[in-house]
């Protein structure tokens, strides 16, 4: 990956040495600056944090791991745990099989595809607080579009915003909404970049259209669809926005989160930094976890 | 993958396909009819979009319709008398055009900066052979493994000890540094010849010159992917600033939305009317820029 101008900079430097040898540093420094004052030291420092305690926002005093193990015992943590992981595994399962199905489609479809594609992708360019909003008016028990279809062919009208238990089924699929016309153009630009050839030669051995896509399309798609998974992993885990103005948390807090749960804690009251950080210290733990694992299956996947 | 190039031409190529003459199928190029697969799937394709644009459309249909049709049971899909008094009490009551100046204003501000000292750290890294290349590389990566969320109160102590809570600066400089943008400009640049940098310094041209005047203008598709992701971003974003800008004057859209959203006394068709506004400048932004944004997600996302 050596660049061949630096190295006929270096020839040339006794002329101008200061600006040729000066200017990288110059150019990586704005953006150097703000990643070390706003992301690097604010990591170090949220993991100091959570080894201190502060009732009130202002004074810290160190307490060990006592954030650790208070929170570690706290029931209601243990909720938002269950309710996270319950969020996340339905929405990463659910939005990658119907992203890949839907590019598989796309893919194969030539009429219309862009318009098709831009009407999947609508719900990537709204606002997640107006997302929250306009599915709030949706999945209404009574008023609401979802109940309007779903009582039309005779199934009912489930109260989605008021059963704990449906109401997390509400968020895994808004959240799919949101995000599947994303998941499915990375999906079909991985499509896109497969060899045509294969197809061609797999035709003329004979295989039928179903055999194409399970022997070649999968497997030569599983490094994108790693990449889709890793990053509805992490979308998930960090969910917030639009279940804020969907359901607020509710009803009786199943639909709340981890990053609703490390928001509430740090800015409202009562304060509980302390307990926030140790939380947020916990999740960024769970997500690399998650994250290198998917990786290394990835990886090791393509080399079988 | 590389870079195309093409994305830079002028997109509305010359008429797709040969006008073909009156053939008598209808959704068939090739004059025969179409498989039983293709129909299911393009049934499927079209019944799914419909499906995914259907809650916006009769959201975008509830905002014209009087606060007694919205809680009429059986309830109605086409407004019985359309009108836009959402829309004006709604904006009103609400000082739209306060919270659209600071959308406005930290959305266009934060993109320039962004794209500017994104651009420039992607050259010192893509273009230079300098100590501790590597390791500033690979700290700009791994900080996509930091999001905001999980760093959000030692960020906000920051933000708040340099005095920048409940300014625009707050909402503006903190996330400009974005690691993707970085990553996305790099990989492009890369591919851009050494040797123009080269004719450029022997011509005289200084390093800043050489940045500004050759590299960032044939960095434009990079450019534009990054500009286009950065606005969607910072338009939509909530979280930050709904912790940085607790004053309301200096909220943004989405987050006093929000808060007027989570207003009992607000007739709920007005929030509605109010959020089908918002939803408009980035669609218009998409539609135009279709085919950058498509191109680019494919570059961004397969490496």
């Amino acid at each position: 990956m050596t660049t061949l101008a630096p190295q006929v900079g270096r020839q040339r430097s006794r002329r101008r040495p200061t600006s040729r040898t000066l200017a990288p540093y110059l150019f990586v420094f704005p953006n150097m600056l703000i990643f070390a004052v706003f992301t690097i030291w604010p990591a170090i420092n949220g993991l100091n944090l959570s080894f201190y305690d502060s009732s009130n926002g202002r004074t810290f005093r160190p307490v060990g791991t006592e954030n650790y193990t208070s929170i570690l015992s706290d029931a209601e943590f243990w909720a938002v745990v269950r309710h996270t992981a319950a969020f996340t595994i339905g929405f990463v399962a659910l939005s990658t099989a119907v992203a890949t199905a839907l590019a598989l489609m796309l893919h194969a479809q030539r009429r219309g595809r862009g318009a098709l594609s831009a009407a999947y992708f609508l719900p990537v360019l709204i606002s997640p607080v107006v997302v929250g909003i306009v599915w709030r008016a949706a999945l209404d028990r009574q008023t609401g579009l979802v109940n309007q279809v779903l009582s039309a062919v005779g199934l009912g009208q489930p109260g989605w915003l008021v059963e704990p238990s449906l109401a997390i089924v509400a968020i895994i699929l808004v959240g799919t909404w949101i995000h599947l016309g994303f998941y499915a153009m990375i999906l079909l630009s991985g499509l896109q970049s497969i060899d045509t050839s294969l197809y061609e030669a797999a035709k003329i051995d004979g295989s039928t259209p179903w055999q194409s896509i399970r022997l070649i399309t999968l497997p030569l798609l599983r490094p994108t669809m790693m990449v889709v998974i890793i990053l509805a992993t992490i979308a998930g885990f960090q969910a917030f926005d639009f279940i804020y103005t969907l359901t607020g948390g509710g009803p009786v807090r199943a639909t709340t989160l981890m990053v609703q749960y490390i928001y509430e804690n740090g800015f409202s009251y009562p304060i509980a930094y302390g307990l926030a950080s140790a939380a947020a210290v916990i999740l960024f733990v769970v997500v690399f976890v998650v994250t290198f694992v998917n990786y290394v299956i990835g990886r090791r996947s393509e080399a079988i | 993958m590389s870079a195309q190039p093409s994305t830079q031409s002028r997109s509305v190529s010359p008429s797709s396909g040969p006008a073909s003459p009156a053939s008598r199928t209808w959704s068939s190029t090739t004059g025969r009819p179409p498989s039983t697969g293709a129909v299911v799937r393009t049934t499927v394709l079209i019944a799914g979009a419909l499906a995914v644009v259907a809650p916006v459309v009769w959201a975008a249909l509830a905002s014209f319709k009087t606060q007694s049709e919205l809680a009429q049971t059986p309830p109605t899909l086409w407004p019985h008398q359309p009108t836009l008094d959402n829309y004006t009490t709604g904006l009103k009551a609400f000082d739209f055009t306060h919270y659209l100046t600071n959308s406005l204003i930290v959305t266009v501000s934060a993109t320039a900066l962004t794209l500017v000292i994104n651009s420039m750290a992607a050259y010192g890294l893509s273009k230079y052979n300098f100590r501790g290349r590597t390791v500033l590389f690979l700290i700009t990566l791994s900080t996509i493994m930091i999001p905001l969320q999980v760093i959000l109160l030692p960020v906000y102590q920051i933000v708040s000890s340099l005095g920048m809570t409940n300014s625009l600066l707050g909402l503006i400089i903190p996330p400009a540094a974005t690691p993707t943008g970085v990553f996305l400009l790099r990989q492009y640049m890369l591919t851009l010849p050494d040797e123009m940098i080269e004719a450029a310094r022997i011509d005289g041209a200084g390093e800043w010159g050489i940045f500004w005047r050759i590299i960032l203008p044939l960095s434009r598709p990079a450019l534009a992917v990054v500009a286009i992701f950065s606005v969607i971003w910072r338009w939509n974003d909530f979280l930050w600033p709904l912790i940085v800008a607790q004053d309301e004057s200096k909220q943004t859209l989405p987050v006093a939305i929000a808060r007027f959203a989570s207003q009992q006394a607000i007739p709920f068709n007005q929030i509605l009317a109010v959020s089908v506004v918002t939803i408009i400048p980035v669609v218009i932004i998409f539609l135009i820029l279709q085919r950058q944004i498509i191109a680019g997600l494919a570059q961004g996302a397969i490496k």
